[in-house]
């Protein structure tokens, strides 16, 4: 009715008809308008800028030389690359695996607890250290691995053990910072998987306890598989941000066990914008953005064939 | 009534069970009370290596030291003026962003949904250098705008945002577009009020990151006098102390430094804990 009544009226009010949806068209690309002028200008328009200054002899000042493919041929040639990219591939695979499959036990456990107020509060500490900074959490840890008063080597002494040098040894390197990047993150990714646990549809655990199921029979029949696209969910996120690794490492390294957990970004950062080989690291840049990409659209493919 | 015949086994797997998650809880715990403890003691009991979970006479040297010797009360307001005004825009020109996608249609929309969607894959990190060429040719360098605008829109935010839009009745939009409102009214009036949840969501999770920046003020960030939180705290805490034993700051200072740091996130933290995990869950529904 109300569709004729507008039918009529048309040739009478057309123009302002036209005029007012042109300016409500018009207010709708003002409102998108900071959001596309920001994402243009610090990152499309630097993703560009890094294609085109990873082939060049980049400069400030003065004329930048474009050089073909030399910084990608002295990037794949220097030995300190593939130390980065090596170290890089064991932190960040431990992490994809370990931030996934450990959070997902202490979620089934944290589930069996039966006293409520427990269980909140367990799981409102968990996820503290997610909410600091690596500045943070990389402080504390230094502080309490530290021979100067730390609190592990503290009590070591009450054992009669003499304090180690924690952060100074690179067989611990390694193991240190897969470990805090878990006692960071654990807890948060515990959550995710305790939401999908609360999802499940409680009939399925009836008819299992009907069926005289116990709770390991239930975890493992009923829980664990329903909680498989979690998973898959959260390998994806944690592939995505296995390569990226910076923070972390840029707060924890020290000369000594820098050859051992340096990682690409740390290197791009170092070499680009420290030691100022701004092509040659641009061109390292963009050979790991690229393989991201791939990892991370072959993951997705994965994922979506499989479930 | 799960437990209403709980084996011997099941009741042994319990025990178990809760210890184990107990000693979790600690090994959160305990790092927390030793920092607060240490940060808390004289210069001289900072440097005893005793395990401290209480000072012994507490003390407030340690803060002492910070705001005057560190001087960490710059850095400190520096860093509530980039979190204050990042997170506002960013909740501005998301929700914006937002409102835009649940529109019917309008030219250039799938231009505008390829253009707010896909900075989720370019991660940050990796065109740091760029960025970093970026910010000096628009001669940001070394000022905190830099912090502030290089990270201040988010896809996740966006959608977040659109998804609460969505969820609204098209009914209110549509009276009061037959009263004749414009989108502004019908964005500002009808569409933000509604969706508060969604605002106090993307407001706690920006203001985290943004107080935890550090990546943008180790990239762009010069003078000392406009050093941020992070930044001002990393060489305070993480002292080269496995390379050289001569230490410019004692113990106390640096944890009270931590200490300080912590304290907007956990009584933010503790005041919004529903919107934290409310937001995690889209996050991860999202994604």
């Amino acid at each position: 009715m109300q569709g004729r009544h507008v039918i009529v009226n048309d040739n009478m009010k057309s123009s302002p008809a036209v005029w007012q949806k042109l300016k409500r068209t018009r207010m709708i690309y003002l409102l998108i308008l900071p959001t596309i002028v920001l994402f243009l200008t610090f990152t499309y328009i630097p993703l560009v800028d890094g294609l085109r200054i990873s082939f060049q002899d980049f400069r400030f000042v003065g004329q930048s030389r474009f050089v073909g493919l030399k910084n990608y041929i002295e990037a794949v040639r220097t030995p300190g690359f593939w130390r980065v990219f090596r170290n890089t591939v064991i932190l960040g695979f431990s992490n994809v695996v370990l931030t996934a499959f450990v959070p997902m036990i202490l979620a089934l456990l944290l589930n069996e607890i039966r006293f409520k107020v427990w269980k909140r509060f367990s799981q409102t500490i968990i996820y503290m250290p997610h909410l600091f900074s690596w500045v943070i959490v990389g402080g504390i840890w230094i502080f309490m691995l530290s021979p100067n008063a730390g609190i592990i080597n503290a009590a070591r002494s009450l054992f009669g053990l003499e304090p180690l040098y924690f952060m100074a040894k690179e067989a611990f390197a390694r193991p240190i910072m897969i470990g805090v990047n878990l006692w960071k993150q654990a807890g948060y990714v515990c959550i995710l998987f305790l939401a999908a646990i609360a999802g499940i549809n409680p009939e399925l655990y009836e008819a299992a306890m009907i069926d005289g199921a116990g709770g390991f029979k239930r975890a493992f029949y009923i829980t664990i598989p329903e909680l498989l696209r979690t998973l898959q969910v959260i390998l994806l996120l944690n592939v995505m941000g296995a390569l990226r690794i910076f923070n972390q490492i840029y707060v924890m390294r020290n000369e000594v066990i820098a050859p051992k957990i340096d990682v690409i970004m740390f290197y791009v950062y170092d070499r680009g914008l420290v030691q100022f080989k701004i092509g040659y690291a641009s061109a390292i840049a963009v050979m790991i953005f690229l393989l991201t990409l791939i990892i991370t659209l072959l993951a997705k493919r994965l994922i979506r064939y499989k479930v | 009534m799960a437990l209403r015949r709980a084996s011997a086994g099941r009741r042994l797997f319990l025990l178990i069970n809760s210890l184990f998650l107990i000693s979790l809880v600690l090994t959160m715990i305990v790092p927390l009370v030793n920092v607060l403890a240490v940060s808390f003691t004289t210069d001289l009991e900072s440097y005893e290596n005793t395990i401290k979970l209480w000072p012994r006479e507490p003390s407030v040297e340690g803060y002492i030291t910070l705001f005057q010797r560190v001087a960490i009360l710059r850095p400190f307001l520096n860093n509530v003026y980039v979190t204050v005004v990042a997170t506002f825009l960013h909740v501005m020109f998301c929700s914006m962003a937002g409102y835009v996608l649940t529109r019917k249609s309008f030219v250039g929309k799938v231009i505008v949904i390829a253009l707010v969607t896909l900075p989720n894959m370019i991660p940050f990190e990796m065109i740091i250098i760029p960025v970093y060429v970026t910010v000096k040719r628009l001669g940001l360098m070394d000022t905190l705008w830099a912090i502030i605008l290089v990270k201040v829109v988010t896809t996740f935010s966006i959608l977040l945002m659109k998804n609460y839009f969505e969820g609204i009745p098209k009914s209110l939009e549509e009276s009061a577009f037959i009263d004749g409102a414009g989108e502004m009214t019908s964005f500002f009036k009808i569409y933000l009020p509604l969706a508060k949840p969604g605002l106090a969501t993307i407001v706690i999770f920006q203001f985290v990151s943004q107080w935890n920046h550090l990546l943008p003020a180790v990239l762009f960030l010069n003078s000392s006098e406009k050093y941020t939180l992070q930044l001002a705290l990393k060489s305070l805490v993480v002292s080269q102390e496995v390379v050289s034993t001569t230490q410019s700051v004692a113990n106390n200072a640096r944890m009270a430094g931590i200490v300080v740091a912590i304290v907007p996130l956990v009584a933010v933290y503790v005041f919004a804990q529903k919107y934290f995990i409310k937001g995690i869950m889209v996050g991860a529904v999202k994604e």
